[in-house]
Order: structure tokens, then C-alpha cells, then sequence
């Protein structure tokens, strides 16, 4: 801890924090435009300069850490009087014309900071140059007349995502934001994760789906999840009319801390998929909208005299981005008294029932994402997490450059070649022959973190070698970079996990053992899961294969997921098929009942994200007359085949032992 | 004591500045039972008094000879010049064409518009002001008020004459201060 | 090594190898074969080191016969005559005066320049600067050697007491900054060379690296023994082509002599340099946008503190060096302290480079002590004002240096007395103006430079440069006001208020110091739209307005 002197104020804190962040916990203000709370000090625009006994220039606060002694002040007048200054420079720079600007009335930092000096006007005489703007992007829009160079979108790009897109061309005044070598932002690298327009201070980067209606001063932001993928990503959804406006990530977010992907940021903002309205019921060969009572009592009629038919009965299938209150009731419902034959997720465990099974002999193996913070390698099976797990992935190209290897071992050719620093190709099916493999060839070369007996490691090298196709010297070096890293991760997905094989996700884990990727404190190793909800689904035992066998009724809920044509085909071979669903798709159009429900927004639901964070989504919206909450129409037809329910969705995921510690 | 004068005028601006000061409602009883109220777009007498005023008010920015004309009379005449609206105080939209350029927005504007007839020019009668660069009145004449706001609310407009017409200096900060 | 009888230096430079020098040479090497004379004559390299109109140039030692212009054909009679048969060609001479030129090696022979002591370029025009063996004839390696048997803190205290501040521009003491990185504890440390010398009219780092690359080698070996560095960057100005192969050359050299690498002269002690070309910008002179730069990043200036000697290259513990600083060391090392001290100054020790430029009429390198006044540079050695015209004021240090007024003219030259009239000293280019020089004119021209050089990562600097610019400009039209002096003022002083770097604090000195100066001649401008000099072109339009 370090004591210096703001203000005349005594404050102490801890040894590199910034001066700014000192005043800041003292509850000073100091203004700044170009310092954001998760992004690298950089020092540009020169508002949070202040001035330290013994320096002969003040000196921005931001970059300044705190050290023993210092005395520092901010509110001297010559500071007041060149913030006003910079200020003015600022505005006259560029158009910094407010009016018609998006972000003006609350969101604009540089106009906030204008009131926080409370000026009137800005004295000099605006520069009148035209700056490049860029709308070749689907979802925002770059101007760079609003642009004041504080660089926070190209530190954002760069040391969040990852992705080093934005950067600054030209020198001096003619300074510009530009994709990549200066070409247009929508034929760019741009993963159109969106972060650069979350941390711009000004109108420079805005969103196109939120433009003009309204901003955060009028919107009170709520905090809810993201339900695109297992990640789980802290969203704020901001909301007016009944509508969203946009979407931002949560700075405080434990998983994301304020990131988030195309999918999570726009998907919801972009949805063009035609709503249900009203309950559906076929007649004649066509569906037709009915009432609530009309379409439940059919449902409840066709459902109870199949109730305890175990065999012919009903098969009952239900999404994993369906909130876990919802799984938990559709479970009890199928699985309970009814006794369905198949109560299972569209997922089929496939990203979790191996992973699971292992653990109900083990107990809790995996770790939380935040290792990815510490690690100096990280080993991706079976995933292509970058595109798959996108905030996932950021964690780890943001790591590269600081250091961090990456190994990628897939039967997929191409996956992550582009930033790996070394990625193979096995043959599809030899996975377990692989982490043997390497086991092996790391215990040959005394490498191993913890001591391990395979006396059998020149035959399991050589089956390794022969069953994946690779050399044995790329193994071998797979396996050095592995042993040799300090805090290595091994991130799997679902080309391991869908294998189903106990064996593999055990000899994996003690492949992690092996390098010290899993320790007594550390925890390296992550399955990624697959949707919102996998992993309450796989606590729920929802994770048998699905497979029709002359059931008489199918009932599917899918809330606001996606259905593939795969699980349409299986679906609709069903005599009879009841789906819940919030959109209109092909299975809908199959349906003999459809039960219109809510979507994520509309209703309130927790989901657990791939490292076992139990999370909330809040409702925000209201949803169509017509639409129903997802679990209370499960309960109503409970209700109406008289089975009794519990709604205990905390006790009903206790019953399983996780695979990673529940939070 | 008489009571101050106050006068006001409009530029190149859209009038709405005026529109929010006559927003004040009934208030405007109380200004002008505070001051007197001489000449103003609103009680349209044509230009503030020759032996002066003690506060001016000038809305619009200044793009053209002739609102530089309007602009150093009211200087000239009032003893206190207020800048009101966005317009005033920053160029505000109009300035937009300083982007661009005067000819090339007169030249969108009355030929390449496509309401124009073919043939159409940009108009050149002598009678006519001459077009500048749009400036705020500050960078044509000293200001002694910038009162921002796209319009200033009425409540703004109102507080600033109020203290002026008691002889106070008015302060706009917190929610006095808006810049669109 | 062997050794010659005679020495025969060809120019090499760009402008000389346009002019055909290249044949030249090899004219040389044919003609000294077919004379016999491999053995008894060397033949080498130089900078250019004259007047442009006198190239290719030819110098023979030890008669330090200039030739020049030379032709191929000229070189077969060089040889024959002169250095055959030993009679000097007189008609191939260059004009004596013209001998005055860039080296002022040449001149000081003559005697006339009393004050003129050389310790950084001593070497630079009478060594083969690609032969190491000559630099190791001439005490080279020798402080290198005498440091490495000495304890690190006790050479140090050596540096500490000679006084050397650094020459790039700031006057930090040397001794200091270096003892600052020693007192790091890290394992890994670096030693910087700023051979950038971006400032324009300064090429004082040019001479010295091409002269004598091996200086600076020796110097940063001897830095990095004291501060505990084993690796070392030279970043080299990128128009510098010559200077970074001599550079590379030598490094080669060193390391085949064991002076480089691993267990340097059996002391335990490794080091090794690499050199680093820049790409043009002038913000890479600032010495942490240089670290950026070696990095592979945007050349911007970091944000200070924490400063290089603690947080560097790759945020190691860095000790940045100019050239000519570090050229000044191995001489310290080498004759002691006390000897040092001899030159220059009790407060600004030692001798400084200067770029002489402007309306004098000569125009070049000189090495003097600390402390000579201006008055004497321009009359001594710049031989006097061009035409005998009158001096109007100098700009020391490049773009970024102060405005001296004739009233300065007798100011000591050092730190202390610069630093107490409120001008600073810089880098060592010295630009003299006469009378016909506008300070508009020249403040524009200035503005132009830092408006383009600005790196734009600090509001004050790339705003301020932009505005200063457009209205020095209009100024320059006569399209100015006079409350634009006002708006000068005030942009000068937040520039050098709240701007990052030294290029932002200082870009404005020359509008600050011309207003303080020149006000009358400016506000002849504004007010009555003429010129005095007569070189702004005033707008005819707004002279009868």
C-alpha cells in the first residue's frame, strides 16, 4: 500500500494503482475522454492532468501510478483553465455539433465533460475539415468527423477482442480510425463484436439498430444474460416502449467483463423470425388458431391415456435455451409420474453426458474460464472456440499477443491454423489414441508435472501416431509446448464430448493432471458445452440420444431456440406432435398443437454457463396477448392430466452431482 | 429607476429559439413587468433603440453581410449582448455548410436540387446579402451570454432574463445547461 | 594491421556515387594494382565531406590533399603523379577554400579556428570508418578495455564527476541516468542508441557514425557493462543508409574481434547491439515513441513516468543515449574526469557539435567547447554573415529550439546560461538569419513541419499545431487579426502546459519566443498589412481593406 495526497486529502491504496483511480476511490473526480476502466492507460486527451508537487509539467493522472509521498492537485486554475482549453480544442476540431448528434443528451462523454467544466461554448473557431465516414458495416456506423482520437475503440479491438482491426492512420491532425489497411469496415476483418462502439466516448462509432432511439439517460439499463451459447455472458438490455434498443455488455459481467459477440450484441436486435401469436390446432389438415382452454384440453386429452407407457407412449424433447425453471418443470412433468419414454434435450447430451457421467464417479474436475487470465498455453480438442464460443475466444486471442500459446489439435482442417501456434489435423475417431499419445510421450521424456506409470508408452506412442495420422515429431512437439507451459488449459468440445466416451474425457483429465493443467488450486480444464443451458440439462439428466421407436405422441418444447432441419426430420416421423414454441419454423408447421411462449426477454429464467454460474435473466419485455410463460404452460397441463408438479428448479439440479463447482 | 430594456433579434436560425422563449407562458408577464420589452421579432419593432438597450438578445448564427450588419448594431446598441440558442452560440446547423463550402451548398441548393427546373442559377441579385462561412456571434462580435440549447428551454430562456433584467449575472450550470 | 604510407579517401556518398564516384574508386583499385602501390597505399571510404559542386571528392593523406571534382580519368593521373612519383596534381585541386567544408577537421589544420577542440569527431574523416584496426590504432577499445577492469559503480562515479550532460537536446546529466538504470533490479536490461536525429539541420550523429561508428559501439558496451544491459538497439534515422551499414559493418568487426558477444576481453561481461532502422517520422526522436517503434508499434510517446530507466524497451529498465553523448564517453573513460572538465564550462562541461546553417557563409559541422557566445560562432566560424549582411537571430536545436535575438548574441552557449535566458541550447543545429528573413514566414514554415509531424496522440499538440498553423498562415496573407496574437499566446502556452511530449511542449516555442521577440514585426502583418522583409506575400484584396 502506497499514502499520497490529493486535494489535501490522505488516501491510501494499493502500490500501481493510478492516480486517477486514487481519486477516484477518494471520491474525486477527475475528468478524462480517452481512460475506460478495462482498457490500457493511454494518456492522450490530456483532461485528467494534474499537477505533482516536484514535477515541473502536470501530468496526465491516468498514466501516473500512485507512489509514497506523492502530493497531488486537480482543481488548481490553471488545470480548470486547460481543461477548458482541451476542450475547446476538442470540439472545434471536428464536427462536435450536438444537435444532430446520435449520442448527445446523456451519452456523450465529451459533451458531459463540456457541463461537468460548465461551459457555455467552446471560444475557438471549429476547423470545418471533412473526415472519412464508413457505413459499409451491417451493424454501425464509423464517422470520424465525431471522433476525438482517444483510441479507446482500437485499444478495445486489440486488447479485448483480440481481433486488431481498428487502428489509427495518418499522423497528427490528419489522424483517422481505419479497419485494417484502410479498407471499408464491412469488407474488413471486423468479427462485429461491437465492443468499440460500447467504449466510444462520442458519435464516432454508432449503432445502427439503436440509432435515435433514445439513449442511456432516458433508458435505465437492466442487467440480465445472454442466452446465444454456453458462455453466459452479463448483458445490460436497454429497453423503451416495450422494445430493445440495444444491447451492451456488462462491464462487471464475471465471464465476459463487458464483452460480447455479434450473436449476443445483434442476433436479438436483428430477429426476423415470424412470431406465434396464438395457440394453433390442426383441423382438417390445417392449423387454426384456437383458445388457450381449446388447445391445452387437446393436448391434455391426447397426452393423459399415454401417461405411464413407458414404451409407446410419448417421447418428450425439450431446447437447452429453455430457462432451467422451464427444464426443471418439463422434466417433472415427462419423467415424474407420466413416466415418457424419452425425456431428453434437443442436445441429447451430446456436449455433456460423458463429461457428467465421469463426474458422478469423480466428483466436480472443471475449472472456470478465468484460468484463461493466468494461462501461458492453452490446448483447444475438438473446438473451434472462436467461432463457436466467441467471448470464449476472446479471452484467448487477446492472450496471444501477450504471450500465450495455442495449440489446436481437430479433425477439421483449418481450425484456428490462423492464429495457432500450432495446429493439427488427427483423423475423425482418434481422439483417445491422441491424448494417450501425448500422455505417453511426455511420461518417455520425463516431462510430466506429476509422476504417472505407462509402461506401455512406446506402443501407445506408436498407436498414437499410426490412428491419428500426424508425425510423430509434430506430436511430440504438441506434446514439449504442453509440458513445457507453466499454466497450461485444455479447452475440449463437442467433437470430443459427442463421442460419449467416459474413457476419453478420464484419460483427458489425466492428461491435464500430467502437465499441470489441473493442480490442487487450479482447475485448467473446461468442457465448452453447448447452449445457454447445457449444463442445467445435463444436471436435470435431460441427456439421452433421442430416438423415435414407435411412440405414439412427441412432445417438443423449443421456446425461442432454433430448430435444425436435422430434429425436424426426426420429429415430425411422430403420429402426433405438440410444440411449444415462440417462432414460426418448419417443425411449427408440422405441429398438431402449437403453444405459443415467451422468448429469453419476456420472461424470467435462470441458465448455468458452461463453468457452472448460475445466472439470471430478467423479463423486460412484454410479449404478445396471446403468449404464454414457457413454464407455466408446462404446469397447466400437468395440471389438467392431474400430476401433480413440483416447481423446485434449485433442489431439482441438486440431485446430480456437476462437473465443475456451482456458483 | 426605469425599468431595462431588453430587445431582441433573429439571424440565421429557424425562429425556434423565440418559439421556446414565448414557452415561457404566463411568465412572460413577470419579464416584462422586470423589463421593457422594446423591440423584438415578436412585438415587431424593426430595430433595437438608437440611444440603447441594456440587454440585447441576438438568436441565429451569422451567415451573410447582413447579419453581420445586425449584429455589430446590436453590439453596438445594448449594453449586455446575450447569444441565444445553438445557433448563436455555435453556428448550429446552418454552419453544417461550412463543411461543404458556401458555393457548393448554393449550388446544391438552387441548381442541383431535384425540385429545380432545368436552367435554374443560383440567385445573384445585387440587392441581395452577400454569403459568408456561418459563424457563431462571438467570432463577429464580443459576448457577454452564450445561453446553448437547441432551443434553450423556456425555463433557461426565463432564468437568464429574469437575472439579467435585476442587474444579476446569470449562471447557467447542472440542469441549466443543455447543448442541443 | 598494416601500415600505409598514404591514405586515399574517396567520397561514397548518395550525392557523390550519383556523380560517378563509384568508377572512381574503382579506377583507383585498377590504377594501384597496375602501379604496384596495394601494399603502400590504402584506399578507402568517406562521407561526403565538401561543397556539392566539388564531387566526387578525392582526399590523400598525409598531405591532406583535397581533389575534387574527380573523374575516373583524373584518378589514373592522382596516382601517377601524385602518389607515384610524389608530386601533387595541382590542377585537380579543389579550391582552398572550398576545404572548409563539412569536416572541420581540415580547417582547424590551418590554425583558424583557435577555439575548436575536437573529442566526438576527432577520429570522424581521418580513419577508414569500415576498418576497425584503424579505430583500434587510434586509442580505440581502449576505454572499453580500462572499464572492464574497473568496477561498474567506480566508472560511473568517473562519468558522474566529468559533467557530461546529454547532448540530445534535454542536458540530463549523464552520469545520473545511468547510475538510475544500474540501480534497477531486473535481469534483463537494455541500452539504447538514439542515432534518430530527426531534428531538421542537425546531422552532427551522421558525421559521427560514419566518421566513427565504432565509438558509439565502444561507448554502449561500456553502458551496458555499467548498467547491467546485454543487449543494445542503435536506431538509426532511415534516410541514414550509409550510417546503418558502417554501423552493421562494425558490429560484424566487434563481434569477430571478441569487443562484441559472449565474454567480452575474458571479463565475464556479454553484449551484443542491434541496429534498428526508423521509417521518417520525427515524433521517433522522442525517445519513448522510439521504444514504441522498436517494438513494432505506432511510434507515439509514451506517457512519463514511469520512465525509461525503469520501465523501457519491452518495459525493461532502458538507458537511452544520443550519439554524441555517448561518443563523449570513451575519451572520459579514457583520460580521466579531470581532463574533461578542461573543456567547456565548470557548470556544462566538455565540447558540443554544432549544425551551422543559414545566412553565414559557412555552413557545417564544428566541435567547440561549452560555453563559446554566439557572436563568435557566426563570426569565427561561421566566417561572418553571408554578403556581410546583418544578423537578425538564430534558432538553436532544430525546429523546436528557441529564438535568439540579436540581444542574445553574447550568451554563453552552454545549458546553465541558455536555460537562464530562457532559450534552450537543443540539439546543435544553429540556423542563422539576416535581415531578410520574415519571422511569419519562418513561424509558418515551422508550423508546416510540426503540424505534419505531430503524431496525434495528444489533443494539445495535434490541435494546437493545426491552429497555430491556419493562423500564422493567414497572419502570412495579411489576412490576420490582431486578437489572433491573443489566441497565439494562448494555445503556445497549452501546448506547453498539458502536451505529452517534448514535441508538443516545445512546437510552440518558436511562435512563443517570435511574439516576444518580434511582436512589432508581426503585428506590422496584422495591422498594416505589409511584410517588412518583404517575403509574405500579402493578399492585395484585404491590404486596401
Amino acid at each position: 500500500m502506497v499514502q499520497l495526497t490529493i486535494n489535501g486529502k490522505q488516501i491510501e491504496v494499493p502500490e500501481g494503482t493510478t492516480v486517477l483511480r486514487a481519486a477516484a476511490q477518494a471520491g474525486i473526480t477527475i475528468p478524462t475522454l480517452c481512460d475506460h476502466k478495462e482498457l490500457t492507460p493511454y494518456g492522450g486527451c490530456r483532461l485528467c492532468i494534474v499537477e505533482v508537487q516536484g514535477f515541473r509539467v502536470p501530468i496526465a493522472s491516468c498514466t501516473l501510478p500512485a507512489t509514497q509521498g506523492m502530493v497531488v492537485s486537480t482543481e488548481t486554475e490553471a488545470l480548470k483553465k486547460s481543461r477548458k482549453f482541451v476542450l475547446s480544442m476538442l470540439f472545434s476540431e471536428r464536427n462536435h455539433f450536438c444537435p444532430f448528434c446520435q449520442v448527445s443528451g446523456g451519452d456523450c462523454e465529451l459533451q458531459n465533460a463540456a457541463y461537468h467544466e460548465e461551459m457555455t461554448h467552446w471560444p475557438m473557431q471549429p476547423g470545418w475539415n471533412n473526415y472519412p465516414v464508413d457505413s459499409t458495416h451491417p451493424y454501425f456506423v464509423l464517422d470520424n468527423n465525431r471522433c476525438i482520437l482517444c483510441r479507446r475503440c482500437v485499444r478495445a479491438c486489440g486488447e479485448l477482442a483480440g481481433n486488431f482491426t481498428l487502428s489509427v492512420a495518418e499522423r497528427g491532425a490528419a489522424s483517422i480510425i481505419i479497419a485494417d489497411t484502410n479498407v471499408p469496415l464491412g469488407e474488413s476483418t471486423c468479427i462485429k463484436c461491437g465492443t468499440c462502439v460500447q467504449v466510444c466516448p462520442t458519435g464516432a462509432l454508432i449503432d445502427r439498430t439503436s440509432a435515435y432511439q433514445g439513449n442511456e439517460a432516458q433508458i435505465t439499463p437492466v442487467k440480465s444474460v445472454c442466452v446465444g451459447c454456453s458462455v453466459g455472458c452479463s448483458v445490460n438490455l436497454l429497453v423503451r416502449d416495450n422494445r430493445l434498443v440495444r444491447i451492451e455488455g456488462d462491464w462487471t459481467g464475471p465471464v465476459n467483463h463487458g464483452l460480447l459477440c455479434e450473436h449476443g450484441r445483434y442476433d436479438p436486435m436483428t430477429e426476423s423470425r415470424q412470431r406465434i401469436t396464438s395457440p394453433l390446432v390442426r383441423k382438417n389438415g390445417q392449423l387454426e388458431p384456437v383458445s388457450w382452454d381449446e388447445a391445452l384440453g387437446a393436448v391434455a386429452d391426447k397426452l393423459k391415456p399415454l401417461a405411464g407407457d413407458a414404451h409407446t407412449g410419448v417421447a418428450a424433447i425439450a431446447s437447452t435455451r429453455l430457462p432451467v425453471e422451464t427444464l426443471s418443470m418439463f422434466k417433472e412433468l415427462f419423467a415424474g409420474e407420466f413416466k415418457a419414454h424419452i425425456v431428453t434435450s434437443t442436445e441429447e447430451g451430446m456436449t455433456t453426458a460423458a463429461v457428467f457421467a465421469v463426474a458422478e464417479r469423480m466428483g466436480a474436475f472443471e475449472g472456470k474460464l478465468d484460468v484463461l487470465r493466468t494461462a501461458d498455453l492453452t490446448l483447444c480438442l475438438g473446438a473451434d472456440i472462436v467461432n463457436s464460443h466467441m467471448v470464449a475466444g476472446f479471452l484467448i486471442k487477446r492472450a496471444l499477443p501477450k504471450g500465450m500459446r495455442l495449440v489446436s489439435i481437430n479433425p477439421q482442417a483449418g481450425v484456428l491454423e490462423d492464429l495457432a501456434d500450432l495446429a493439427l489435423v488427427n483423423q475423425p475417431g482418434s481422439d483417445l489414441s491422441l491424448v494417450e499419445g501425448l500422455k505417453a510421450i511426455i511420461v518417455k521424456e520425463g516431462l510430466g508435472r506429476t509422476p504417472l506409470a505407462l509402461p506401455n508408452a512406446a506402443r501407445l506412442i506408436e498407436e498414437a501416431v499410426r490412428a491419428t495420422g500426424i508425425p510423430l515429431e509434430k506430436l511430440t512437439q504438441a506434446a514439449r509446448m504442453l509440458a513445457g507451459a507453466i499454466s497450461p488449459v485444455i479447452l475440449f468440445g463437442k467433437g470430443i464430448t459427442a463421442q460419449r466416451s467416459e474413457h476419453l474425457i478420464e484419460s483427458l483429465h489425466s492428461l491435464a493432471i500430467l502437465v499441470g493443467a489441473v493442480e490442487r488450486e487450479r482447475a485448467g480444464l473446461i468442457s465448452m458445452k453447448g447452449e445457454a443451458n447445457s449444463t442445467a440439462a445435463a444436471l436435470l439428466g435431460l441427456d439421452a440420444p433421442f430416438v423415435l421407436n414407435g411412440q405414439q405422441a412427441v412432445f417438443a418444447a423449443i421456446g425461442d431456440d432454433y430448430v435444425s432441419g436435422r430434429l425436424v426430420k426426426r420429429l415430425v416421423k411422430a403420429p402426433y406432435l405438440v410444440v411449444q414454441a415462440a417462432y414460426q419454423s418448419k417443425l411449427t408447421e408440422q405441429a398438431d398443437v402449437v403453444l405459443p411462449v415467451s422468448t429469453w426477454a419476456e420472461q424470467e429464467g435462470h441458465y448455468i454457463n458452461l463453468d457452472g454460474r448460475v445466472q439470471k435473466a430478467e423479463k423486460v419485455l412484454t410479449g404478445p396477448e396471446a403468449v404464454r410463460d414457457s413454464t407455466a404452460v408446462l404446469g397447466e397441463i400437468a395440471m389438467r392430466m392431474n400430476m401433480p408438479v413440483r416447481a423446485d428448479w434449485q433442489q431439482a439440479i441438486r440431485e446430480r452431482k456437476p462437473s465443475m463447482a456451482l456458483n | 429607476m426605469a425599468k431595462p430594456k431588453i430587445a431582441s433579434d433573429w439571424m440565421c436560425g429557424c425562429a425556434g429559439c423565440h418559439m421556446s422563449l414565448l414557452d415561457m407562458d404566463e411568465r412572460i408577464l413577470k419579464v416584462a413587468e422586470l423589463a421593457d420589452l422594446r423591440a423584438t421579432p415578436i412585438t415587431d419593432l424593426k430595430e433595437p433603440d438608437a440611444s440603447g438597450v441594456d440587454v440585447g438578445v441576438l438568436e441565429g448564427g451569422i451567415n451573410n453581410t447582413a447579419n453581420e450588419e445586425v449584429a455589430h448594431k446590436m453590439r453596438a446598441r445594448a449594453k449586455i449582448l446575450v447569444a441565444l440558442g445553438d445557433c448563436a452560440v455555435f453556428g448550429g446547423v446552418p454552419a453544417m455548410r461550412n463543411f461543404c463550402g458556401v458555393e457548393a451548398a448554393l449550388k446544391r441548393a438552387y441548381v442541383e436540387a431535384e425540385s429545380n427546373e432545368p436552367g435554374c442559377e443560383i440567385p445573384n441579385d445585387p440587392e441581395l446579402a452577400t454569403m459568408t462561412q456561418t459563424r457563431a456571434i462571438h467570432e463577429v462580435v464580443p459576448v457577454d451570454y452564450n445561453v446553448p440549447g437547441c432551443p434553450p428551454d423556456a425555463d433557461v430562456i426565463f432564468y437568464v432574463l429574469a437575472e439579467l433584467a435585476q442587474g444579476r449575472k446569470p449562471e447557467l450550470k447542472d440542469d441549466l445547461l443543455h447543448w442541443h | 594491421m598494416k601500415f600505409h604510407r598514404s591514405m586515399v579517401l574517396v567520397s561514397m556518398d548518395a550525392d557523390s556515387l550519383r556523380k560517378d564516384a563509384g568508377a572512381v574508386y574503382e579506377r583507383f583499385q585498377q590504377e594501384l594494382s597496375a602501379f604496384g602501390l596495394n601494399d603502400e597505399i590504402a584506399l578507402s571510404q568517406i562521407v561526403e565531406v565538401g561543397r556539392h559542386d566539388i564531387l566526387p571528392m578525392v582526399i590523400v593523406y598525409p598531405e591532406a590533399c583535397a581533389y575534387g571534382p574527380v573523374s575516373s580519368d583524373d584518378a589514373r593521373r592522382i596516382v601517377e603523379e601524385h602518389l607515384y612519383k610524389g608530386r601533387v596534381v595541382e590542377d585537380l585541386l579543389a579550391p582552398v577554400k572550398e576545404l572548409s567544408g563539412r569536416i572541420g577537421w581540415l580547417k582547424s589544420r590551418k590554425g583558424a579556428a583557435p577555439m575548436e577542440k575536437r573529442i566526438v569527431t576527432r577520429r570522424a574523416g581521418r580513419i577508414d570508418p569500415e576498418n576497425i584496426e584503424e579505430y583500434i590504432s587510434e586509442e580505440g577499445y581502449q576505454a572499453l578495455a580500462k572499464a572492464l577492469g574497473t568496477p561498474a559503480p567506480q566508472v560511473m562515479e568517473e562519468l558522474e564527476k566529468s559533467g557530461l550532460q546529454g547532448r540530445g537536446g534535454a542536458g540530463f546529466p549523464t552520469g545520473r541516468k545511468w547510475r538510475f538504470v544500474a540501480g534497477t533490479k531486473s535481469p534483463k536490461k537494455y541500452v539504447v542508441c538514439n542515432a534518430d536525429e530527426s531534428e531538421p539541420g542537425t546531422f552532427k550523429d551522421r558525421v559521427i557514425i560514419e566518421g566513427d561508428p565504432h565509438s558509439i559501439i565502444e561507448a554502449m558496451a561500456i553502458a551496458g557493462y555499467c548498467v547491467g544491459a546485454d543487449e543494445g538497439y542503435i536506431y538509426v534515422r532511415g534516410e541514414y543508409q550509409l550510417a546503418q551499414r558502417r554501423l552493421e559493418r562494425a558490429i560484424e568487426q566487434a563481434r569477430a574481434f571478441g569487443l562484441l558477444g559472449k565474454n567480452i576481453m575474458d571479463s565475464g561481461f556479454n553484449f551484443n547491439i542491434h541496429v534498428h532502422s526508423g521509417a521518417g517520422a520525427y515524433v521517433c526522436g522522442e525517445e519513448t515513441a522510439l521504444l514504441e517503434s522498436i517494438e513494432g508499434k505506432r511510434g507515439e510517446p509514451r506517457a512519463r513516468p514511469p520512465y525509461p530507466t525503469t520501465h523501457g524497451l519491452w518495459g525493461k529498465p532502458t538507458l537511452v543515449n544520443n550519439v554524441e553523448t555517448l561518443a563523449n564517453v570513451p575519451p572520459i573513460i579514457l583520460n580521466g574526469a579531470g581532463w574533461y572538465r578542461t573543456f567547456g564550462t565548470s557548470s556544462s562541461t566538455g565540447t558540443k557539435a554544432y549544425t551551422l546553417l543559414g545566412n553565414i557563409n559557412f555552413r557545417g559541422l564544428i566541435e567547440v567547447p561549452m560555453g563559446i557566445t554566439l557572436r563568435e560562432v557566426i563570426g569565427i566560424y561561421g566566417q561572418g554573415m553571408k554578403g556581410g549582411a546583418t544578423f537578425k537571430l538564430a534558432q538553436t536545436g532544430g525546429s523546436s529550439g528557441s529564438i535568439i535575438p540579436a540581444s542574445l548574441q553574447d550568451t554563453p552557449m552552454d545549458f546553465e546560461s541558455f536555460r537562464k535566458a530562457g532559450v534552450s541550447l537543443g540539439s546543435g543545429a544553429l540556423l542563422v538569419c539576416d535581415e531578410s528573413t520574415c519571422v511569419v514566414d519562418l513561424a509558418v514554415a515551422l508550423m508546416k513541419f510540426f503540424k505534419f509531424e505531430s503524431c496525434g496522440k495528444c489533443t494539445p499538440c495535434r490541435v494546437g499545431t493545426e491552429r497555430a498553423l491556419r493562423i500564422l498562415t493567414g497572419i502570412s496573407q495579411g489576412k490576420g487579426k490582431q486578437a489572433d496574437l491573443d489566441t497565439l499566446i494562448a494555445l503556445a502556452a497549452e501546448m506547453e502546459f498539458a502536451s505529452n511530449c517534448g514535441l508538443g511542449q516545445t512546437a510552440a516555442v518558436p511562435i512563443r519566443d517570435t511574439l516576444k521577440h518580434f511582436r512589432a514585426e508581426v503585428e506590422a502583418h496584422i495591422l498594416l498589412g505589409v511584410c517588412p522583409s518583404g517575403v509574405c506575400e500579402m493578399s492585395a484584396e484585404l491590404q486596401t481593406a
